[in-house]
């Protein structure tokens, strides 16, 4: 409309945020990289993740991925597997990342420990134009994560390539170098830093303080982990009992597993759904042997010649009190023992602030956490910031990203006198939970499986355990997501109140509100398009510019010079939700490699009827249309809708007195399969048979 | 709302032949609600006629533009620019702002698209019936307010006729008797009885025999600068 003749900055439309984005640390765009591998732009994908995310292979193995636990489609069947699918992202693309800086500053950043808190901070703060120098005690980067985390988990190789990205955008790493002992806060003033943000994580294990923890058995889980994680072996008997009941616990029960000792058991506070780990760890800790005392506490650990034998147990009344603080409580006379030649302590971590020596000036808690303003992370020594485990306490992968990157923005905005803000940071109301009554319109939807090496394998060496998604199945997992906050919206200012969208969307979304004129649709909208390409007034778009509804790819596909005299050219419209469904045959047939184009679009209900002609005006000789068969597809109205807009078209072209067979449809089970190849092939033939082709 | 239907392409075609640069101009209301008229149809119309042009080696530049209404001097005034190197605009809106085009910019040919059939409704998604027939003079509170005069097929006034049969029309299966309805609406309104009185002959100087038709309010007339 002469107005306004687009459907005006619909970025702005997106008022209301996915849950998955909001739930994550580092606001990662899940979905947007989820839609993107939907769409098979794994490279894009890729590069979405890693203009977020400095650590995307390990962040994808080893996060506790609060984004699943908040996903929309928890209410439908199971959540996206959104950590599993940056892990495909980060195995098996390195693309360029975009985002760059033309600007140089001449200040220079010293970093303290290349940990996920360090190693964030020097990725952004390169990005941002600093030159960074990252000095880590070890000879490997990657601090607790390489320290901490078993190689089953998390091969040393993830960590290296998501480094070696760090490291092509100009950060600095020098290896070997201890804070406190080989550089100090004087040093590193004296050779030029501007800026020292200490990340150096909590190395040490916290100590159990009752009878017997002097014994000879008694490991500190994070120096027993690191043990095995570089030497590959560890100095455990033959009954193993670890106590805690996190995440390290776990990591400690499963590695303790690898060493073959005759039973390995895991002894904690908390009962099995209080425990502070995921559930998919606690399971694969049962599942390769591990045994549970689950609301147990220690009372004392007894020996004999100054060696273990085993933990005495008290029963818990509870672990946390009335208020929810930790604060357990026992039944008296409940005693009972747990046998243990070797106990492994992974009930937290502490810092070790040794290398503060003299500069007492830093504020630390009782804790023995760095005390920093929370808005700058700025410690109480100016130029010095800290951030990471050293600051949380107790912290996740992510939450130690978080940290460094907004510490990053914090030392940028101090050394410039600006004040840039991260807008992925800003607050915003999530989209709402799907409405139930809507969830039955919902297709479900069986989540991909994560294949895992088999149990009779696995415990007998350290490789990992979790294999990957193979690109059918990450594609076909990433088609589950319901792109939440980024479906249509209506125009105000288009919008004629035809009620066309809300008698036809297939999820009964779209709605005329009490006393308003236009329509509105709310964050329940599927994105099937459907609305989007039937609206009369154009007053409906997509909020994101991902989908393009076919027209920017069918206009590349004539930009191609391969196509220039190609007679017949045949473009084919093919739904991509079946273009997963079996094992790629390669077209190396010459007349489909040189005769047909492919534009494939996430549900055809998006493809509007005018860009069937808009194929033929720039120049097809035939459309074929490939659209999914039976109940494959993801929008199950698709079918209908196909139809009836293809025998729309077919009546125009009839109209303009174009042969019938140039434009044709065909519902298949597999977009890649020898079906579609025979189709294709034949209507190249069917076409060069034409008297007339222009 | 003015319904209307999409002319034949064949008609279209004819009509701009020997055009260089055509205009499709769409309108922004009753004709986009009936889905023959709005920006996609616009696009629609565009489309096959380059793809026409292109198929007989024609050269032609078809620009897309619509208007909020077609019928408003101020509305079109925006279109000015656009069509300025037109040879010809192919307006859909209705015959109202085919004219209101034509008026308003005499020195280029303006053509319709669409033929305006009706003033109507759709009674569902796609389908659209006639409701109203303008004739100046409504008598649908009698009706039950059914319009016997755009819906039956002789605007009786006292029907039904001797063809209405099963509730069907005899001019055609797929229309109701609007009487036969009409008299299910009053005895479900308990007004049967209302029927018994006789209906005079209709005025029809207020309706389609006395065209053009005006209507002045005196109270919002702008007195002329």
């Amino acid at each position: 409309m002469t107005v306004t003749n687009k459907c005006a900055t619909p970025d702005k439309k997106i008022n209301e945020e996915a849950p998955c984005i909001l739930a994550c640390p580092i606001r990662q765009d899940a979905r947007d990289y989820v839609q993107l591998i939907a769409r098979g732009r794994f490279g894009e994908a890729f590069r979405l993740v890693r203009e977020r995310n400095p650590l995307p292979a390990a962040c994808g193995r080893i996060c506790t991925h609060p984004c699943e636990t908040k996903c929309r489609r928890n209410s439908t069947d199971a959540p996206i597997a959104i950590a599993w699918l940056k892990r495909f992202l980060g195995d098996n693309f390195s693309e360029e990342i975009r985002k760059t800086t033309t600007e140089k500053y001449p200040e220079r950043i010293a970093i303290i420990g290349a940990g996920p808190a360090g190693l964030a901070a020097a990725n952004d703060l390169a990005l941002l134009g600093y030159s960074c120098t990252i000095f880590e005690s070890n000879s490997t980067p990657g601090g607790m994560l390489r320290m901490g985390v078993p190689t089953y988990r998390l091969p040393r190789t993830a960590i290296d390539n998501d480094v070696e990205f760090i490291k092509k955008l100009g950060v600095e790493i020098q290896y070997n170098t201890t804070f406190g002992v080989d550089i100090t806060f004087d040093s590193l003033k004296k050779k030029g830093f501007s800026a020292i943000f200490i990340g150096v994580g909590l190395l040490e294990s916290r100590m159990l303080n009752i009878e017997g923890a002097q014994l000879d058995g008694v490991l500190k889980g994070v120096s027993f982990l690191n043990e095995v994680n570089t030497t590959g072996s560890g100095r455990i008997g033959k009954n193993v009992l670890v106590i805690g009941g996190g995440a390290v616990a776990m990591d400690c029960a499963r590695t303790a597993l690898r060493l073959k000792p005759n039973k390995v058991s895991v002894a904690c506070l908390e009962s099995r759904k209080e425990m502070p780990t995921t559930d998919f760890e606690i399971e694969e800790a049962v599942h390769e042997g591990a045994v549970l005392y689950n609301s147990v506490g220690p009372k004392r650990i007894i020996g004999k010649d100054g060696k273990v034998t085993g933990l005495e147990t008290l029963k818990v009344k509870y672990v946390f009190d009335e208020q929810k603080r930790f604060n357990p409580a026992f039944y008296e006379g409940s005693e009972s023992i747990i046998e243990a030649d070797t106990i492994i302590l992974a009930i937290g971590q502490a810092s070790d602030l040794s290398f503060l020596k003299g500069q007492e000036g830093i504020q630390v808690t009782r804790g023995g956490t760095i005390i920093v303003n929370p808005h700058n992370f700025s410690t109480s020594v100016h130029g010095i910031y800290a951030g990471g485990d050293v600051v949380l306490g107790r912290g996740t992968m992510t939450e130690g990203m978080a940290q460094g990157k907004k510490a990053a923005i914090a030392i940028h905005n101090t050394l410039r006198n600006t004040a840039i803000k991260d807008e992925k940071w800003a607050e915003k109301p999530a989209v709402p939970d799907v409405i139930p009554s809507r969830i039955a319109f919902i297709k479900k939807e069986q989540k991909q499986e994560m294949p895992t090496m088999p149990l009779d394998e696995r415990l007998s060496n350290f490789d990992e355990v979790e294999l990957g998604f193979q690109l059918n199945a990450a594609v076909k997992e990433a088609q589950r997501c319901m792109n939440c906050g980024a479906g249509a919206f209506v125009d105000d200012n288009l919008c004629v109140g035809c009620l066309t969208c809300v008698r036809i969307c297939p999820f009964e979304v779209p709605k005329i509100k009490k006393g308003d004129a236009t329509a509105y649709i709310d964050g329940d909208c599927q994105s099937c398009g459907l609305c989007v390409v039937e609206c009369p007034a154009k007053a409906i778009d997509f909020k994101t510019p991902l989908e393009d509804c076919g027209k920017d790819a069918l206009e590349a596909v004539f930009q191609e010079e391969s196509i220039r005299g190609v007679k017949p050219l045949i473009i084919n419209f093919y739904c991509q939700y079946s273009a997963c469904n079996e094992d790629k045959i390669d077209a190396t047939d010459n007349v489909l490699f040189s005769h047909v184009r492919r534009v494939g679009v996430l549900g055809l209900g998006k493809v509007a009827p005018s860009l069937y002609l808009r194929a033929f005006e720039l120049g097809a000789h035939g459309v074929m249309v490939t659209a999914c068969k039976g109940d494959i597809c993801h929008f199950c109205k698709d079918r209908e809708w196909v139809e009836r807009r293809i025998k729309f078209i077919s009546q125009l072209l009839g109209g303009l007195g174009m042969d019938p067979g140039r434009l044709r449809t065909h519902f298949v089970s597999s977009q890649n399969g020898k079906e579609v190849f025979e189709l294709a092939f034949r209507m190249v033939e069917d076409i060069r048979n034409l008297q007339t082709i222009t | 709302m003015i319904v209307a239907s999409s002319k034949p392409f064949q008609e279209i075609k004819q009509m701009l032949s020997g055009f260089k640069k055509v205009c499709v101009l769409g309108c922004g209301s009753c004709v986009t609600i009936c889905h023959t008229g709005g920006e996609k149809q616009v696009t629609e119309l565009a489309v096959q006629l380059r793809l026409s042009a292109k198929l007989e080696g024609r050269e032609v530049e078809v620009i897309e533009d619509s208007t909020l209404r077609q019928c408003e001097w101020e509305f079109i005034e925006d279109i000015k620019e656009v069509i300025k190197d037109c040879d010809a605009v192919l307006s859909i809106a209705c015959g109202i702002g085919v004219q209101y085009m034509a008026e308003r910019f005499p020195m280029i040919r303006i053509f319709p698209g669409v033929n305006t059939t009706f003033m109507g409704g759709p009674v569902e998604q796609g389908i659209f019936w006639e409701r109203c027939a303008g004739c100046g003079n409504c008598i649908l509170g009698t009706t039950g307010g059914l319009c016997p005069v755009s819906r039956c097929a002789k605007s009786l006034l006292n029907g039904p006729c001797g063809g209405s049969q099963n509730g069907k029309c005899e001019v055609s299966q797929e229309t109701p008797c609007v009487w036969h309805q009409i008299y299910d609406q009053l005895d479900t309104q308990q007004l049967l009885a209302t029927m018994e009185t006789i209906v005079p002959p209709k005025d029809w100087t207020t309706g389609m025999e006395n065209h053009p038709r005006k209507m002045i309010l005196e109270h919002l007339v702008m007195k002329k600068q």
